[in-house]
């Protein structure tokens, strides 16, 4: 659970959540006790796992929370959530009028890819043969004129962190992981360590996942990833993590402190402890729950005053934080 | 802080499997591009690609898995032959298992069921077993190896593009050096070399469309450079304390000793025109090493072969090896083994074993007129000798990520 002396504190949380479009409104809700919305999607319907319901989002406009749409086409809808929950980080920390770009670190989870269904069709359509077999020959000639030649991007793993980082201007160290819990655990892991040995003044560390994808749940459901009476969710969360003498320095207001951060292999059940009132987000899940528990520590911590979260995913990576209140 | 050794490296590329096979090739200059034969590419653009040749030799388990998509099996063999170098039978506690890897196989025929597009037959056949998974998560060689050899402490699976090789061996030497493990199983493994691989690149612009060169025509730094070309493979390395590794009386390949990494925040698909990312990742490399840019005797360039990138990189180098770039040479291995693209940085740190453990810097045999800007000392027609101590080798990733890294000579 070491990574140096320094005192890594957050003071950016931004979110995305099945309970609310902000960080404020998905505590409130989580500290409320309310349960996500959830609908079935279209794209089950008339199968075997039409009875699956995946949480709803509440609606924001992507658009005029970061800005304008100029990078929005070439976004998958995780990489939308993972940008708007950056930009509210950022923003709540003032990281970009305080801290060199070199010396801030990005350090995020992915989860797995999901291209559109929508996107997908047209290219196979234009590519099956009079034998109704789908024809590289065709593909080639019809299928790749009928596809969005953005769609590269919209589909490789590290997009979604990689346009944080260009529209947060980010150019520091940096790992992306994908596409488990376990995984955005150890870029969390990653980004308090890099704070806490100096590699970087500052870290934005995060994830976002779109797990409420037809494809995805087919996936899921045939890995036995989701269990009977779990729904996936999509989500995003990122935290701004520095050092407590540079907030106090610039007198920035702390979320919270990190005493503590660890990973170890498990072989027991994996445990989300977000999935019964969210969903399930899988990748987005350990930043949610990291977000949740920085957001209000004192109003879950025992008596030593240190909330203590876990969570263990279906990669079997066990993930504990410990979070302290600001004095 | 601890020294940190390369104890064991095990390589599928298509120049060749096993690390003897990939660096005679590499020194004679053979290409290991040619026409794509993993799919009928007749009616597409770009033709060409660097495929793996041989049969791996693999588990059932894993060939199941590799017959639906090749790259998992890359990553297995170059595991178990590393593992072997270095003689480590089993992962377990102190150890850390970190693959790079970029982009899940998409198989476009799998979504036709009786003559059209029809994803809830699709599904209802995937769900009942009679077809194989709609998904091929990008930990499933992590998982397998885990599965086959034992738990790590840490099995992570990187997606930093075509710097996640780069990355995930950075990771490992970080760890090590710090104390927080004692053994590192890094590297990376790719394969794009499918349809909607070959196809989006294609639409991306990024490969050449030059089908008539031939095995020539991935030309890293070339005045008529103009697109990468694909290619597919996986290097995995395993990484121990230097001093413990030599008091087992393991042979020490070479010594990792600089990491740097940066990002360009500037375009998805294009470098800084400034190559200040790719810049400021070799001096955060050379820094991290202690050392200065004169103690550089080679670079392995990233050297993809297109025009932006090559010249942007060149021009990099220039800056960072300032007064000193004219006697430093530079190697480009993407002209003969392609673009491995997550798994490129990786099999190029075993591309920089060779000057390191055999003396012997790799040719760029394509490059026939060095392109404008691209100016460096180039390694060209055959490998040049080698008697430096320090190599550098960069990784610059899809997305603007960098990696860069400082290997020494041991012996």
């Amino acid at each position: 659970m070491a990574a140096g002396n320094a005192d890594v504190v957050v003071t950016g949380i931004g979110m995305v959540t099945s309970l609310g479009a902000t960080a404020s409104a998905s505590g409130e809700a989580w500290r409320a006790g309310r349960i996500a919305q959830r609908r079935p999607l279209a794209e089950l319907a008339g199968t075997s796992l039409e009875q699956i319901e995946v949480a709803t989002l509440p609606e924001f406009d992507a658009a005029e929370r970061l800005g304008g749409r100029r990078m929005i086409k070439y976004m998958s809808d995780a990489a939308v959530l993972g940008c708007v929950a950056a930009r509210e980080a950022c923003e709540d920390a003032d990281l970009k009028q305080r801290f060199r770009p070199e010396r801030v670190g990005l350090f995020a989870g992915t989860g797995l890819a999901a291209a559109s269904v929508k996107e997908v069709l047209p290219m196979v359509r234009e590519s099956i043969d009079e034998n109704g077999r789908f024809s590289c020959q065709l593909f080639g000639k019809r299928g790749l004129a009928v596809t969005n030649p953005l769609l590269s991007f919209k589909i490789l793993a590290n997009m979604p962190p990689c346009i944080v980082s260009m529209i947060e201007n980010i150019k520091g160290p940096n790992y992306i992981f994908t596409p488990w819990e376990g995984q955005t655990a150890a870029a969390l892991f990653e980004a308090w360590r890099a704070v806490a040995t100096g590699e970087v003044d500052c870290a934005l560390a995060g994830a976002a996942d779109n797990a409420a994808h037809a494809a995805t749940v087919v996936y899921l459901k045939q890995a036995g990833f989701l269990s009977d009476g779990e729904y996936p969710s999509a989500g995003a969360a990122y935290l701004v993590m520095e050092r407590a003498e540079t907030a106090r320095r610039d007198s920035r207001p702390i979320h919270a402190h990190i005493t503590g951060m660890g990973l170890r292999p498990s072989d027991g059940p994996t445990f989300d402890p977000l999935a019964s009132r969210m969903g399930r987000s899988y990748a987005a899940a350990p930043a949610i729950l990291l977000a949740l528990a920085c957001q209000a520590p004192d109003e879950f911590s025992d008596h030593t005053g240190i909330l203590s979260v876990k969570i263990c995913g279906v990669d079997h990576q066990e993930f504990r934080a410990e979070v302290r209140g600001s004095e | 802080m601890r020294r940190v050794g390369i104890t064991g490296f095990g390589v599928v590329s298509p120049i060749g499997t096993g690390r003897d096979a990939f660096w005679r090739a590499l020194q004679e200059g053979q290409s290991g591009i040619d026409r794509i034969t993993r799919f009928d590419c007749s009616t597409f653009d770009v033709q060409l690609a660097g495929e793996v040749k041989e049969p791996l030799d693999l588990p059932e388990e894993v060939a199941r898995v590799a017959a639906e998509d090749p790259k998992v099996g890359f990553a297995y063999a170059a595991c178990i032959e590393a593992l072997a170098q270095a003689g480590i039978r089993r992962l377990g506690p102190g150890m850390i298992l970190h693959l790079g890897v970029s982009l899940e196989i998409f198989h476009l025929e799998k979504a036709v069921c009786n003559g059209k597009p029809d994803f809830k037959t699709i599904a209802e056949r995937s769900l009942s077993g009679k077809e194989g998974p709609l998904q091929i998560p990008l930990d499933t060689a992590t998982a397998l190896i885990c599965g086959a050899f034992g738990r790590p402490d840490q099995a992570l699976t990187n997606c930093s593009a075509c710097a996640a090789g780069a990355q995930a061996i950075g990771h490992g030497f970080r760890n090590i050096r710090a104390g927080l493990c004692d053994v590192a199983i890094c590297g990376g493994f790719d394969s794009m070399i499918n349809p909607l691989g070959v196809g989006g690149f294609q639409l991306l612009g990024a490969l050449t469309t030059d089908n008539a060169r031939g095995s020539g025509a991935c030309r890293p730094f070339d005045a008529a450079r103009n697109g990468t070309v694909l290619g597919e493979g996986a290097a995995v390395f395993v990484l121990e304390p230097l001093e413990r590794a030599v008091a087992d009386g393991k042979q020490v390949l070479a010594e990792v000793c600089g990491y740097g990494s940066t990002l360009d925040a500037y375009s998805l698909s294009a470098p800084d025109p400034d190559g200040d990312g790719a810049a400021r990742s070799m001096m955060a490399a050379l820094d991290d090493a202690g050392i200065s840019p004169d103690a550089i005797a080679h670079i392995n360039a990233h050297g993809t072969g297109t025009r932006l990138n090559d010249e942007i990189e060149a021009a990099a180098i220039r800056r960072v090896f300032a007064g000193m770039w004219e006697r430093i040479p530079v190697s480009a291995t993407k002209s003969v083994t392609g673009h491995l693209i997550a798994a490129a940085g990786a099999v190029e740190v075993g591309a920089c074993l060779l000057p390191l453990v055999r003396g012997l810097m790799p040719p760029n045999p394509s490059l026939e007129k060095v392109g404008q800007g691209c100016e460096l000392a180039h390694v060209t027609g055959k490998a040049a000798p080698f008697d430096g101590e320090y190599v550098l080798t960069n990784s610059f990733g899809f997305g603007g990520q960098n990696a860069t890294l400082v290997l020494r000579r041991t012996h």
